[in-house]
């Protein structure tokens, strides 16, 4: 018995040692790219490569198969695409010219008419779509396209290039959550886990696809997909955990990080009495240490914020200036405002009452929880006591009013214009105007920008508009996302974008 | 045996009603809704938007009339279509069943070939060494969680030893052999425990005794008539293990990357995709009773002892 007990572990053994050798031959193959990321699954809703679904435009656009009529360049300005000019014929009507020689995977030409019929089918279709682009009619005329609005849409530009406006043929239809768009690459196959990709032979651009063929794949675990980057199973990963991007930072792999418009940002809630004294607020948004933030909690993965837009963009960053961290002078500021520590407990106080303040935040995005927990330190030394509340049922809170802060992560600039960011959060009445901000100078300011088509002038308008927010203290910004890409040393023409729309692209290729 | 049979199916229908029922309501509770979810990524949406999509989705209808509809469905084989990707459930979960399938598979075979020779090995060896080895490493892997199993043979077997690969890979068998691992480590384990006992049991019966006395040969006993008395309890066991692999295992298909229907079920609460939460509920419900009423049957055909009845076995 003992013989065929020790023939069975035999047998075993040799299962294993046949499965032994190279596991990492997808990424050993020069032809193939092999690509971990944590942004694509059914939780991100964006499975699928049709852009007129939920957010699969991202997938589309992100992984090389579509391309948008205008693209954002590593500054967040628009340059032509598809199109090759556009013209304001006047405030509601704007006429695009689409380049002569695009063509879609399949090898059809696309013309005015092409794209008319792609945008009506966005409209008829997506959920977000109609209320962003506010369209009322697409003409085609040979390779023009001519756009009415029902109302001034300044950004109109910018809402063509977010990832739903990616151009795909229509008329082709899409087949098992495959669209045919006119990017470098075409998917062949696509599942709630993996997209896989093949060179497009007909791409129009003056940079061909180098890659035969590039594998998407969902991991939604931090270590597995850190274990398989280390393991080589990868050529390039995206959304390491912070603890994780350390492991890489050596000359085995290359790193490409850029600043996003991603704030953590926390807003304070002007219905709290003590919170309508500016000086309170200036004092507690003194009291927050942005640079040790990003560097020791969040490993680096963060660039201390002053505004709500980064320095990347043209009207963000350094344009704006808020209050420094400086602890002795928050004391003096809750000082002057009648806040004192009459009874040697630690805290300030004021007519008997401790000032003591609850912090709404989410644990859903992994930085909010370690913000929380650094404010909470760091106003504890200025004698305010913070009680946080870090729950992803957040909304009962956020409707119930239990609240004096509430503290989330925004993109700011999905679409490289500000102006959603003060029509979202920060003009009375804003939907996600959570502190109950309400500025006359911001709104005078708004109802400008939203008339103003001057992309100059609107990032000027946007400049006075933050810094409006940072003079009145309603909100304080702790910092601005980066995001990190680790890729093998052979792989060149992968890098970080500011938008998070671009990824593969034609340039990619593996030496 | 049909009559059994049908009254055990009959079962069913009670037991669907009452855990759909339940699960529905449970939903009703849970502190975000659907809509709230399924717009969190869209940065700020309007109160009016999320209503008409409760509306468009029948979110907005009384919980009652919610769960009376979608029963209507099932009845007439409309699961409905999934909140988050507009699939049919049906197809979703036909795209995901293979895939669990497998893991269940290979999990089950490593188990049994690996806990039935250990646990007989460990109980013919009793109280020696080998028995203590082997209960001590029973005892870890009884103790050792899922998600950790995982990550340790991913470092031992992928990162350092380069053997077997981390990710699922479709028509790559090798691929299943670590999260079937996983599952089988804590399944082994507890496996081998419990055949030792009953070998030990069956080991001390007079017909053991008396078929020694006659000079029959260990491995004879232990093969024909000992292993044969084992097979009810390891069919038990073997029930309620395929009834939770078919379940699917969430944590290991998530480590693993495995697509599986316990990743879609983790998926589809995350995202409070409500169609996708119910078609698995009734799932499970099915393969619970089936796995049960599978093993009531195996019981009968290996002892026929085992009488049928309509309480059960």
């Amino acid at each position: 018995m003992k013989k065929k007990f020790l023939a069975a572990i035999l047998s075993a053994g040799l299962l294993l040692s046949g499965c032994g050798g190279n596991q990492t031959s997808n990424t050993d193959d020069k032809n193939t790219f092999v690509y971990g990321t944590m942004a694509y699954g059914v939780a991100m809703e964006n499975v699928g490569t049709n852009p007129h679904e939920s957010y699969s435009g991202w997938s589309t656009l992100r992984y090389g198969i579509g391309e948008t009529l205008f693209k954002f360049n590593e500054h967040m300005q628009l340059e032509s695409w598809i199109a090759e000019s556009f013209e304001q014929v006047d405030e509601f009507t704007i006429k695009i010219k689409i380049k002569d020689n695009v063509v879609f995977s399949n090898g059809k030409k696309v013309d005015g008419m092409a794209v008319k019929k792609c945008l009506d089918d966005l409209i008829a279709n997506h959920d977000r779509a109609p209320r962003d682009l506010k369209i009322s009619s697409i003409e085609a005329d040979g390779q023009f396209v001519t756009i009415k609005s029902t109302e001034k849409m300044p950004a109109l530009i910018n809402y063509l290039s977010d990832p739903y406006s990616c151009i795909v043929d229509v008329e082709a239809g899409v087949h098992d959550g495959i669209a045919i768009g006119t990017g470098p690459y075409k998917a062949v196959k696509v599942t709630d886990t993996q997209v896989d990709l093949v060179k497009n032979e007909n791409y129009w651009g003056a940079v061909k696809p180098k890659m035969e063929k590039v594998i998407v794949k969902s991991i939604t675990d931090g270590d597995t997909l850190t274990m398989a980057m280390q393991n080589g199973e990868l050529d390039a990963v995206q959304g390491l955990p912070y603890s994780s991007l350390q492991l890489f930072q050596n000359n085995k792999y290359k790193i490409s990080q850029v600043e996003t418009s991603r704030v953590y940002q926390a807003a304070f809630n002007f219905k709290t009495p003590e919170l309508q004294d500016i000086n309170v607020r200036k004092a507690i948004s003194m009291a927050i240490d942005k640079d040790n933030f990003t560097k020791v909690l969040l490993n680096g993965n963060g660039a201390p914020a002053v505004g709500p837009f980064p320095a990347n963009l043209t009207f963000g960053g350094n344009k704006v200036n808020a209050v420094p961290y400086d602890l002795e002078g928050a004391k003096n500021l809750l000082e002057q405002a009648g806040w004192k520590d009459t009874d040697g407990d630690g805290y300030v106080d004021k007519d008997g009452k401790n000032l003591e303040l609850r912090y709404l935040t989410y644990t859903s995005r992994q930085e909010l929880p370690l913000l929380a927990e650094s404010a909470q330190a760091n106003l504890k030394k200025i004698g305010v006591k913070l009680e946080v509340n870090a729950t992803d049922n957040y909304k009962t809170f956020l409707k119930a009013g239990e609240y004096d802060i509430f503290s989330k992560a925004i993109v700011t600039a999905p679409t490289g214009d500000p102006e959603y960011y003060f029509t979202s959060h920060i003009v009375d009445g804003a939907v996600d105007n959570a502190g109950f901000y309400d500025s006359a100078e911001i709104s005078k300011l708004e109802d400008e920008l939203h008339n103003t088509f001057d992309v100059n002038k609107r990032a000027e308008l946007a400049i006075k508009m933050s810094q409006q927010i940072l003079d009145d203290c309603a909100l304080f910004y702790a910092s601005h996302l980066k995001m990190s890409f680790v890729m093998k040393p052979n792989v060149e023409g992968f890098t970080a974008h500011p938008s998070d729309y671009y990824e593969i692209r034609p340039e990619l290729e593996k030496k | 045996m049909k009559k059994y049979i049908f009254s055990r199916l009959i079962q069913l229908v009670p037991i669907l009603i009452g855990i759909t029922f339940l699960t529905f309501g449970m939903m009703q509770f849970a502190a975000d809704d659907a809509v709230d979810i399924l717009y969190e990524q869209s940065g700020s949406v309007a109160e009016e938007i999320k209503a008409a999509k409760r509306a468009e989705l029948g979110l907005d209808q009384p919980f009652l009339i919610q769960y009376g509809n979608w029963l209507k469905g099932v009845v007439t084989g409309d699961m409905g279509k999934s909140f988050i990707s507009g699939k049919l459930v049906f197809e979703t979960f036909a795209e995901k069943l293979p895939a669990t399938f497998e893991l269940m598979l290979v999990s089950i075979l490593l188990t049994i070939f690996i806990a039935t020779p250990l646990g007989i090995l460990a109980a013919v060896n009793q109280n020696k060494f080998v028995d203590y080895l082997i209960r001590t490493f029973s005892f870890i892997g009884n103790s050792l969680p899922n998600f950790f199993v995982g990550l340790l043979l991913i470092y031992v077997l992928a990162l350092k030893l380069n053997l077997l690969p981390i990710m699922g890979r479709p028509n790559d068998f090798s691929s299943v052999i670590m999260p079937a691992l996983t599952l089988t480590i804590a399944m082994g384990a507890k496996y081998t425990r419990q055949i030792r006992a009953v070998v030990l049991e069956e080991l001390a019966k007079p017909y053991v005794v008396g078929a020694k006395s006659r000079g029959v040969g260990e491995w004879t006993i232990l093969t024909k008539s000992v292993l044969r008395s084992t097979l009810i309890m390891i069919i038990t066991l073997l029930a309620l293990s395929m009834g939770s692999l078919l379940g699917g295992t969430a944590i290991v298909e998530t480590i693993f990357m495995w697509d599986g229907v316990g990743k879609m079920a983790v998926d589809a609460i995350l995202t409070r995709d409500y169609p996708l939460i119910q078609a698995y509920v009734v799932w499970m419900a099915i393969i619970y009773v089936m796995m049960n009423l599978a093993a009531d049957l195996l019981y009968h055909w290996l002892d026929p002892r085992v009488r049928y009845s309509e309480g059960g076995a």
